[in-house]
């Protein structure tokens, strides 16, 4: 199974504490790796086909990207070898730009029903899965928004996810940010959130990997899932959950 | 009656239209003014007892600071006084510290039950008005709720106090809370009026309780739905994230 990450915060921070750790904790998935970030408004995407290990090191790149890369919001993806070809076109996170802002996306499930989905405006010609599961979640929004637009970014989205689970039954984790406010969902598996002490500054890190990423399990808060006929939406901005969904 | 203003953007944005508008239009409020922002994380209010509008004219520093000022998230209010002194430390906005930030508070509306209110926790804001206790109100219970932040959503605990402050101090509550990355709204009396992309004011998210808006736009007009407590907005980065009515 891919693994996730992702790094919210008010102003500006490095994940260099958590991303070799989340890089160690997911080194099964040897099938490339993506670090997406946001300056300035625009987004910025690394990724590579090569696994996030090499012999016993940490992939050299994730490592100084690791080191260098501050933003408020950091999202990261570690795939497994069932995702398909090893290319990096096939890594996440992917971006698109819609509802007036640049978007990252990355995403870990199974679902047959939605490999199958055409969207009008595809992210991406080739076959991936994450890429039609974000164009049909993406698609699904804009119709809300565009039927509805006075509606909140929540209240659609959470129409558009409700529809991707009733449609295309499977199994699906994600995230989705823009350069102020993070979405997750999931209607399977669990996610994780850590909170630091609060000297070591305001922000939340989430996570997939199963028992979090520090040595202290106990301070991650899990947001289970057993039912995938249902889901969980979670909004996020900056250091604070502001609002946790079941659909 | 006191009115509210707020612009929120996703970068770096002056409310060089819309700030003089809403002081225009909100006149007749003439018990002081006040206009609060975020710089790099620090709250800056600048605030003062003197009318927003005398002679024909706007005051020139309200109007020099909606030039100057620039924010992804800027609050305003403009007084006429419910509770209180006509004083600068009466004029909103107001600044306290919970979970780790700081945050700027505007109330408008009435509220004398919450005037007897003596928060235990410090420090405790110098005006004497139902808008400055009713802040420390809501202070106090994020504060207790500190413990539980990793299990609960901060629209829960804020959820939690209103049908406490209800409860314990009921009134007329509008009022807008910011940490400088998100914008919450609240309106159980009159309305907030919303606008986002504007043709004629500024490309945000614009909020403001004065009724017919701030611009001949389309102005989506935020109530409490009949029957509920109250209506919560919350605003990020230029948009609309969430309404949600508090059910009673």
């Amino acid at each position: 199974m891919c693994e996730l990450f992702a790094m919210s915060a008010g102003q500006h921070y490095t994940a260099q504490e958590y991303l070799p750790l989340f890089a160690d904790k997911s080194r099964a998935n040897f099938s490339g790796w993506g670090i997406g970030f946001f300056r300035n408004g625009q987004v910025f995407i690394e990724k590579s086909c090569e696994g996030i290990y090499a012999g016993d090191q940490v992939h050299d790149s994730f490592q100084r990207l690791a080191r260098v890369i501050d933003s408020r919001v950091i999202l990261s993806h570690i795939r497994c070898t069932k995702s398909g070809h090893r290319k990096e076109s096939h890594a996440q996170p992917l971006s698109d730009h819609f509802l007036d802002h640049q978007w990252l996306f990355c995403y870990a499930g199974e679902s047959k029903g939605c490999a199958g989905y055409r969207s009008p405006r595809p992210i991406l010609e080739e076959d991936l899965l994450a890429a039609r599961v974000f164009e049909f979640v993406r698609d699904g929004w804009l119709q809300q928004m565009a039927d509805w637009p006075r509606q909140s970014f929540y209240q659609g989205l959470a129409v558009a996810c409700k529809d991707l689970i009733t449609r295309h039954p499977g199994e699906y984790v994600f995230f989705l940010a823009n350069e102020s406010v993070l979405f997750a969902f999931l209607n399977h598996g669990q996610l994780l959130s850590y909170r630091p002490p609060e000297p070591q500054g305001e922000f939340l890190v989430l996570t997939t990997v199963s028992g979090g990423l520090t040595r202290d399990p106990e301070r991650w808060r899990a947001y289970p899932h057993k039912d995938p006929n249902r889901g969980q939406l979670l909004l996020i901005s900056g250091s604070d959950l502001l609002y946790l969904g079941h659909l | 009656m006191c009115d509210l203003f707020a612009l929120c953007a996703s970068q770096y944005y002056s409310a060089t239209r819309s700030l003089p508008l809403f002081a225009v239009r909100g006149r007749q409020n003439v018990h002081g003014w006040g206009i609060g922002f975020f710089r790099k994380k620090q709250p800056v209010v600048e605030k003062s007892k003197e009318k927003v509008y005398q002679d024909g004219r706007l005051h020139g520093s309200f109007q020099r600071l909606a030039r100057v000022v620039a924010s992804p998230i800027i609050l305003a209010h403009i007084r006429y006084k419910s509770s209180g002194r006509v004083d600068e430390c009466h004029a909103h906005p107001f600044v306290l510290d919970f979970w780790g930030q700081s945050w700027i508070f505007a109330h408008n509306g009435k509220a004398p039950a919450i005037e007897s209110y003596r928060s235990s926790n410090l420090p405790a804001l110098e005006a004497a008005s139902d808008s400055a206790r009713a802040f420390e109100f809501l202070r106090d219970c994020f504060l207790e709720a500190e413990p539980r932040r990793r299990e609960v959503s901060f629209f829960e605990v804020l959820k939690e106090s209103l049908y406490r402050l209800f409860r314990l101090y009921p009134g007329e509550y509008n009022f807008l809370l910011t940490n400088g990355c998100f914008l919450w709204g609240f309106t159980n009396h009159r309305q907030l009026l919303l606008l986002k992309g504007s043709e004629r004011l500024e490309d945000a998210l614009l909020l403001t309780t004065i009724e017919e808006g701030l611009s001949p736009e389309n102005w989506q007009k935020l109530t409490a739905r009949e029957g509920s407590l109250g209506k919560i907005v919350l605003a990020a980065g230029g948009d609309l994230l969430l309404v949600a009515d508090l059910e009673p």
